[in-house]
């Protein structure tokens, strides 16, 4: 899948905890993303006003994950949780075209924050099974991932109700941060 | 990134719709004042309701937050339009079998989202002339769907579990203003390179650090987000050293129940003139150097504290500390 290393960060990534940062516009399939990850089922999710947070292990690293809600008026919280950040899971509903322009302008947002700037990006273009969800690459142009710099980053397709893809980007994500990125 | 959302004058036609009688239960189960909306479809929802419509696809119904979300004045006018959920249920329920129940706002999810499947995905309920030609999604295509989506619900309700009583939610956002510290401890030479952190459950926020400078004036906003079961939030100051640890400078809690419980009570700020709304006493339990006063300042909530420093020889730290409520 399309992975694309942009440039190789040396900070040195030890046994503590990995913290991550799940972010994204309302209704993306962010909290369900999380549970996914951590229990391994679907839950039904209502909007997440605040935030979930959970520990989730994987590949011998221990997450701690962040679930941040994605409505309009929180999303100048994000910011409030972005120091000591590894990694940002962007979460966007490949199916939702008329608002995937602002859920780009978001993440090149968040992406030019001082805060950020070692932190990787795994973007998961979720919704597969919608009907018009916009494959891989149509979700990297949509969202100018080619724009980035030096930033590490890699796109899944997902769809997070099945399963499908979550833990190919985790793979990507713990494989990344041993390396040394974030 | 956004801003916090201002009223319009869209939104304020948003709110005299909810306000319709109808308007003040959920269109699908009935539970009273609801706060969010199928823009597409043009309903008000409860918070339980909203979350199944959610889990569609915005394909089928794109839901929005009456007061979290910034609307665009189309969204709007095509809620208006339909007219609120007496209209759009005389649509979608017209069909409606005689003495099927709908649920009610006790319904457990599964029976909301058998409800709610059926009356917006199926559309079931719909006039059956209406249903090929209704507006925003053919009929042809979404009964595609339903079969597709009626795999995905056989293996969501085989395996769902509810989960949202691990959600912390946020009642507002803290700005501190790190305005400057005075006669602050030495700890190199002659001197220091101060910096301040704020520490509030698992969040931090620091200044940037003013080398050698025992007087420094930062003028710096640092935000910190508040959630509902909020503590007070640890200050504490640091002498920067490039190779070793940090020496700190001094500690002081502060507490931020008056400034949030009076701003509370108080709502809208802008709906204020310039006044005195709450204040945080100074003790002999607490670091202020005098009593902390919240006041409503042109439209917004702002708390200035002084405070003395602790557990450190001497220092002065000066805060202005503004609450923006996340209003929902």
């Amino acid at each position: 899948m399309g992975i694309v290393f942009t440039r190789m960060f040396s900070s040195l990534f030890g046994n503590k905890e990995a913290r991550i940062l799940v972010l994204g516009l309302d209704n993306a399939g962010k909290t369900t993303i999380l549970y996914r990850l951590q229990m391994g089922e679907v839950v039904s999710t209502i909007p997440t006003i605040g935030f979930n947070v959970e520990t989730v292990q994987y590949n011998n690293i221990k997450f701690q994950v962040w679930d941040l809600g994605g409505q309009t008026s929180i999303r100048p919280y994000w910011r409030c949780y972005f120091p000591n950040t590894q990694a940002i899971i962007y979460v966007v509903d490949s199916s939702d075209t008329d608002r995937i322009g602002i859920a780009k302008e978001e993440f090149h947002a968040i992406l030019e924050e001082d805060e950020l700037k070692g932190a990787i990006a795994l973007i998961f273009a979720n919704k597969q099974d919608l009907p018009g969800a916009l494959d891989a690459a149509a979700v990297t142009d949509a969202l100018e991932l080619h724009k980035l710099k030096n930033r590490q980053w890699a796109i899944f397709k997902t769809c997070a109700v099945k399963g499908e893809g979550l833990f190919e980007g985790m793979d990507w994500l713990s494989n990344t941060l041993k390396a040394g990125g974030g | 990134m956004s801003g916090v959302t201002r009223a319009s004058s869209a939104k304020v036609r948003l709110r005299g719709l909810l306000s319709q009688t109808d308007n003040r239960t959920c269109a699908d189960c009935g539970a009273p004042d609801p706060k969010w909306a199928s823009a597409n479809i043009g309903v008000f929802l409860c918070l339980k309701c909203c979350g199944v419509h959610r889990s569609l696809g915005t394909h089928i119904s794109k839901v929005l937050s009456v007061a979290l979300d910034e609307w665009s004045d189309e969204e709007i006018e095509a809620m208006i339009e339909v007219g609120g959920n007496s209209a759009a249920n005389s649509i979608y329920e017209s069909y409606r079998p005689e003495g099927f129940k709908k649920p009610g706002p006790n319904a457990t999810n599964d029976e909301r989202r058998r409800f709610i499947m059926a009356k917006y995905e199926q559309q079931e309920f719909v006039k059956p002339s209406l249903r090929i030609t209704s507006g925003r999604n053919s009929y042809s295509s979404s009964c595609v769907q339903s079969n597709l989506s009626g795999k995905i619900l056989d293996t969501i309700l085989s395996t769902s579990s509810h989960k949202s009583d691990g959600m912390v939610e946020f009642i507002g956002l803290l700005k501190v203003k790190v305005v400057k510290g005075i006669n602050l401890a030495i700890r190199d030479m002659m001197t220091s390179d101060p910096y301040v952190l704020l520490t509030l459950g698992q969040q931090t926020a620091q200044t940037t650090v003013k080398s050698s400078d025992l007087n420094p004036v930062w003028n710096e906003d640092l935000m910190l987000s508040v959630p509902n079961n909020y503590k007070s939030v640890k200050l504490e100051v640091y002498d920067h050293d490039t190779f070793s640890a940090d020496d700190i400078m001094g500690e002081a809690e502060i507490d931020i129940q008056p400034l949030i419980t009076s701003a509370m009570s108080y709502g809208d700020p802008q709906m204020f003139g310039n006044m005195q709304i709450g204040k945080w006493l100074k003790s002999n339990d607490n670091a202020l150097m005098e009593d902390s006063i919240v006041n409503i300042v042109d439209g917004r909530v702002i708390q200035e504290v002084s405070l003395q420093l602790q557990n450190v020889e001497s220092g002065e730290i000066y805060l202005e500390v503004e609450w923006l409520s996340l209003d929902q």
